[in-house]
């Protein structure tokens, strides 16, 4: 899901709703900051909206890394990310993928496929961003194979629809 | 937050795929449905050439013929329904689903190189590999 958001006027994104939850945990994105998504009347502060409050509270609080908090500033950068809570939300369409390669009959799901096995691998070498945009890669092909796939079977009925009324 | 629109959506989904899989047990699988475009094309098997006639081999409780037809496909199918059933219910709710079906961080990697070992290997003309095409 695609969310919108505004900092000091400016409109921001669209970002997936596990990368605003994680700007929200962070502090970018503030529970009086508007956010809205497709579908909502109008642009609300991010607090008042529960399915991202429920998400940002199961969250733990970001790594502190100033010198106050104790934690060594020479910390590996993915420390804060393996195996966040993010992570779980980033879905990884193996199973979408692996239906429209069987039903549509079409070699397009194989790519589809190829990135829905990267997002897990990427995850688990906490590389969150580059399991999002398999994600998203995974996804668009899935929908290609699907839309590939139906409109062979439409034309295909078109086409069977059309001989049978010249005859 | 469950969606109304995407309870109908899904509950329309499954009941159009339920009415297609008994209209296509009844009708058999030399319906008036398209075969494959990639085999007509080219003449080749694809990974899921083979699948209706091995999904109504299913429907009437011939595993054994069902697995001759396609069998990465019969294998890959039980993990399907459930893996992807549990996705569909993540999306009715829309939240991540209480549980998923992972199959790790290379999980993944061995059924994308299974499907196109499978993709090959059922289009080469020497035994074994000719039993992975559908008869």
């Amino acid at each position: 899901m695609q969310w919108y958001y505004s900092k000091n006027g400016t409109q921001l994104g669209p970002v997936e709703q596990g990368e605003l939850v994680a700007r929200m945990a962070t502090g970018e994105v503030t529970a009086s900051d508007l956010v809205w998504r497709e579908g909502m009347a109008d642009w609300t502060p991010s607090g008042q909206i529960n399915e991202l409050r429920v998400l940002v509270a199961a969250a733990p609080p970001p790594l502190q890394l100033s010198d106050e908090s104790g934690v060594s500033p020479y910390a590996p950068p993915h420390a804060g990310t393996q195996g966040s809570p993010y992570a779980a939300l980033i879905p990884n369409y193996l199973w979408q993928s692996i239906v429209v390669t069987i039903f549509c009959c079409w070699p397009l799901g194989i790519p589809a496929i190829v990135y829905a096995a990267k997002v897990d691998s990427l995850k688990a070498r906490g590389d969150i961003a580059g399991a999002m945009a398999a994600s998203a890669s995974a996804k668009t092909w899935c929908w290609v194979t699907f839309g590939v796939g139906l409109a062979v079977v439409l034309i295909y009925l078109l086409a069977a629809a059309g001989a049978a009324n010249l005859r | 937050m469950i969606h109304r629109k995407r309870v109908i959506g899904a509950g329309l989904g499954v009941l159009g795929l339920v009415v297609a899989l008994y209209v296509l047990r009844q009708v058999g699988p030399d319906g008036w449905w398209p075969g494959c475009t990639f085999r007509k094309l080219t003449g080749l098997n694809c990974p899921g050439c083979g699948m209706t006639r091995a999904t109504v081999a299913a429907l009437h409780g011939q595993l054994g013929a069902a697995w001759r037809f396609n069998p990465l496909g019969m294998l890959l199918l039980p993990l399907v329904i459930l893996g992807g059933g549990l996705e569909l219910l993540g999306w009715v709710r829309d939240r991540p689903p209480p549980w998923r079906l992972r199959l790790g961080a290379y999980g993944g990697w061995v059924i994308a190189v299974a499907v196109i070992a499978f993709w090959i290997l059922r289009n080469l003309p020497w035994w074994p590999c000719p039993l992975l095409a559908p008869p």
